[in-house]
């Protein structure tokens, strides 16, 4: 009935590719302190010193080490990909679910809701919150999940639509098996994909939003971020800074695509049983 | 048939395009240069927009005024070696009726056409009697006469020391036959609103790419400009440098790191320490209006550490007493608030202020000294937050004091010390509005009347040292700045800055010649 995960992943080579990277990824968000030489975040006098024994990546423009602010900017970029992702997940399924089970002016009203925000384009409207409410990582989550759940909301409404008319479901039903009952037991766990693949897409595109936003500035400058330190080494870039400004593009886009194989090796499997299931 | 035809017309067109092209007679329309000068001198910029050109409409920035006073002259003007005429050609001050007669050139003629008389400058003071020109306070000023088309005499309220530098070297004097008819001049824009008698003429704006092109007034009093083009373009800071190196623009500022690469192959220009970056505070609400918590927080704050780090030393310490030690107005023995975290801990702990949350308000610019400025603060106790915004939504924000602390800079620190008044006392975001001592307000206008230089000296000291023990702002640093240039045109950083202070090195006189230094 259900999807075994691991089993899924492990016949996918671009799944191994994807859990391996975030695996890399997030032990080098855990390990940071280990790893580190220097705080992230203190500065010193000796500013943009080139990349030595004592500064693997060199000092940016306040003298902090950037090998530090690299390796600490990947808990900032799998923080809010967490964060986000699963506050995303959860808003377009419970809004999905709830729209699919309810009907009436509840679906609509919540159908309609998605609808105006799949039409605004979330970048700009992301961009122009984020500008006007206080900095800092859980209002970034927030306003990444707030305009960011509407596709999600879509496709869960559409399939427990569909599931809620199953067989199973209405066997369940003819046993007296309750509205709780049913929505736990058949309807989440049947969902269960589809939200796990809500998750990575939207864990995606949160990692991409925090370091766009940063690179834009609008974000906390306190915050180690991967975008503000592309930022700042772009303003310094008549230095010829690559030791500055290709390895936290680098760092970002390995998160970013080890997030987009292992969607990829998910959707293929999720895709194949939601289509053995309609026939 | 006709296909052939249809292809053979196609190949005829493309060939007789491709001759035209290369024909010697395809000429660009920009003029030739002369003497090895540009036909159009670009100078970067990495704002670019600072308004459209005119008295009234450009932004309330030193290069908003720059852009502006390559069109309109005014009565003086400074260049490298002190104040002289520009409209006016003599002047002289009588005492006794406490008046300044002004002898005017009689050559001057507006882009139009039309003459230069003595009723226009009466009409441009009248002006701003009814649209107050924000730059340039006029209200010290009685009454303007025009005695005959070329002299004119203006009666001061009463003695006014900064009244040359601050007014006549400051107000952009306006066309009367075309002035007399607006009613809202900040919305004046065209054509006729950029009609002056500078040396250059506007020839186009674009807002929204932020370049300005000027053309030469070929009949500029002052001779024909040694350029035929001025043109402003916007190029981030960081690519100024190479566009320099590639010869696209002809100036620009650079950063203090590549100075001495720059010394070899172009004439660097360093600043003096006219432009301070300061934290205010927004002495309106709690606990900021309490002057021993602004104290505390200026014992907080390494100065030094700003300096060193997020200047990379290429700065000076800032003074409480806001201006520069290389000011002939500079007080050295005021309260100087060294570093002292344990003593404002201490005072914090009095105030009953510890662990509170406050914002700091900032630009890309400065977000560096405010992540710095956080950490010292929360060494004490504070909780802060930075938050950084766009150059222009912050300058509109500390105007509407909708801000707790906001770091912000401005410049005209070595000019004439009406700035203090101006950063003071004035209503626009550079100042700090701050009436609250009455002492200081009164020594404010004290020193204005004073026309004795040593004994104006003393007031300000006093100032100095009132202003720092208030603090109703914090300077913290003084910035050095490098332009780079070609050489083609000799620019320099005019002494005590451009106009009331500009701190920028594009004084128009350096482009007429024998007006130039190099």
């Amino acid at each position: 009935m259900h999807i075994n995960y691991v089993n899924t992943i492990k016949k996918n080579s671009l799944g191994i590719t994807g859990i391996l990277l975030l695996f890399f990824m997030s032990l080098l968000a855990f390990i940071a302190p280990v790893l580190a030489q220097y705080s992230p975040v203190e500065p010193s006098t000796q500013t943009l010193a080139f990349p030595s024994a004592s500064h693997w990546l060199g000092t940016n423009d306040i003298g902090q080490d950037i090998f530090s602010r690299l390796i600490y900017g990947a808990r900032t970029s799998l923080l809010i990909a967490a964060g986000a992702g699963s506050l995303t997940a959860f808003i377009g399924a419970f809004l999905g679910i709830s729209a699919a089970l309810a009907g009436g002016i509840c679906e609509k009203i919540i159908m309609r809701a998605a609808d105006i925000l799949l039409i605004i384009p979330n970048m700009v409207v992301i961009i122009l919150v984020a500008a006007y409410l206080r900095p800092g990582i859980a209002a970034l989550i927030l306003v990444i999940a707030v305009f960011g759940w509407q596709g999600n909301a879509r496709v869960i409404r559409s399939q427990a639509l569909s599931l809620k008319e199953r067989a199973h479901v209405a066997a369940a039903k003819a046993f007296g098996a309750g509205n709780l009952y049913i929505l736990f037991k058949h309807i989440i766990p049947d969902l269960f994909p589809l939200i796990t693949t809500s998750f990575i897409y939207h864990a995606r595109r949160a990692v991409f939003m925090e370091a766009g936003l940063a690179f834009l500035g609008i974000s906390d400058p306190a915050v180690i971020s991967w975008g503000t330190m592309l930022n700042r080494a772009l303003d310094f870039s008549y230095l010829n800074n690559w030791y500055w400004l290709i390895p936290p593009g680098a760092a970002l886009s390995i998160t970013i695509v080890s997030f987009t194989f292992l969607g990829y090796a998910l959707e293929e499997t999720i895709d194949l049983r939601l289509g053995d299931k309609n026939a | 048939m006709a296909k052939k035809t249809i292809v053979f017309f196609i190949i005829f067109l493309v060939m007789a395009a491709l001759v035209a092209g290369c024909s010697p007679g395809a000429k660009n329309t920009a003029p030739e240069p002369t003497e090895n000068m540009p036909s159009v001198y670009t100078v970067a910029d990495n704002v670019g927009d600072w308004g459209f050109p005119a008295p009234y409409s450009h932004y309330l920035r030193g290069p908003g005024y720059i852009r502006m006073s390559l069109i309109f002259d005014t009565l003086v003007w400074k260049d490298e070696n002190g104040i002289k005429g520009l409209l006016a050609e003599k002047w002289h001050y009588d005492q006794e009726q406490n008046m300044y007669s002004f002898s005017l050139r009689k050559d001057v003629r507006w882009h139009d056409g039309k003459k230069l008389t003595a009723e226009d400058i009466a009409f441009t003071f009248d002006f701003t009697k009814r649209y107050p020109y924000p730059w340039c306070d006029t209200s010290i000023v009685e009454k303007v006469e025009a005695e005959d088309d070329y002299t004119v005499k203006i009666f001061l309220k009463e003695a006014y020391a900064p009244f040359l530098t601050n007014i006549a070297g400051c107000l952009p004097i306006i066309p009367k036959h075309i002035y007399q008819n607006v009613e809202n001049p900040s919305n004046f824009k065209g054509t006729k609103a950029v009609t002056g008698t500078g040396p250059f003429k506007l020839l186009d704006y674009n807002k929204e790419h932020g370049t300005y092109l000027y053309e030469a007034n070929e009949n500029y009093y002052l001779g024909k400009p040694r350029v035929d083009r001025i043109r402003f373009v916007k190029v981030s800071g960081q690519m100024i440098p190479a566009a320099l190196q590639k010869g696209t623009v002809n100036a620009g500022e650079i950063p203090p790191e590549v100075v001495s690469k720059f010394q070899q192959n172009f004439k660097v220009l360093s600043s003096g320490h006219d432009w301070n970056a300061k934290l205010i505070f927004n002495h309106n609400i709690k606990p900021f209006c309490e002057k021993e918590f602004r104290q505390a927080v200026a014992y907080a704050i390494d100065r030094n550490r700003l300096v060193k780090i997020s200047q990379r030393g290429h700065a000076l310490a800032g003074s409480p007493g806001m201006l520069p030690p290389d000011s002939f107005w500079y007080a050295p023995e005021i309260k100087k608030y060294e570093f002292n975290p344990e003593l404002s801990r201490k005072m914090l702990k009095k105030l009953g202020c510890n662990q509170q949350n406050f914002e700091i308000l900032t630009t890309s610019r400065f977000s560096r000294d405010a992540e710095l400025i956080k950490e010292d603060l929360e060494k004490v106790g504070l909780i802060v937050s930075i938050r950084s915004l766009e150059d222009k939504t912050l300058d509109a924000r500390i105007e509407d004091w909708d801000f707790q602390m906001a770091i912000n800079g401005h410049g005209g620190l070595n000019g004439d010390p009406q700035c203090f008044n101006k950063f003071v006392l004035g209503g626009d975001f550079n100042s700090v509005r701050y009436r609250k001592n009455e002492e200081l307000v009164a020594m404010l206008e004290k020193q204005l009347s004073i026309m004795n230089d040593e004994r104006r000296r003393e007031v300000v000291r006093e100032i100095q040292e009132v202003y720092a023990a208030e603090l109703p702002a914090l300077t913290l640093y003084y910035p050095n700045w490098h332009w780079a240039h070609d050489g083609k045109v000799g620019l320099y950083y005019t002494p005590g800055g451009v106009s009331i202070g500009i701190p920028v090195p594009l004084n128009k006189l350096a482009f007429l010649e024998g007006h130039n230094v190099r």
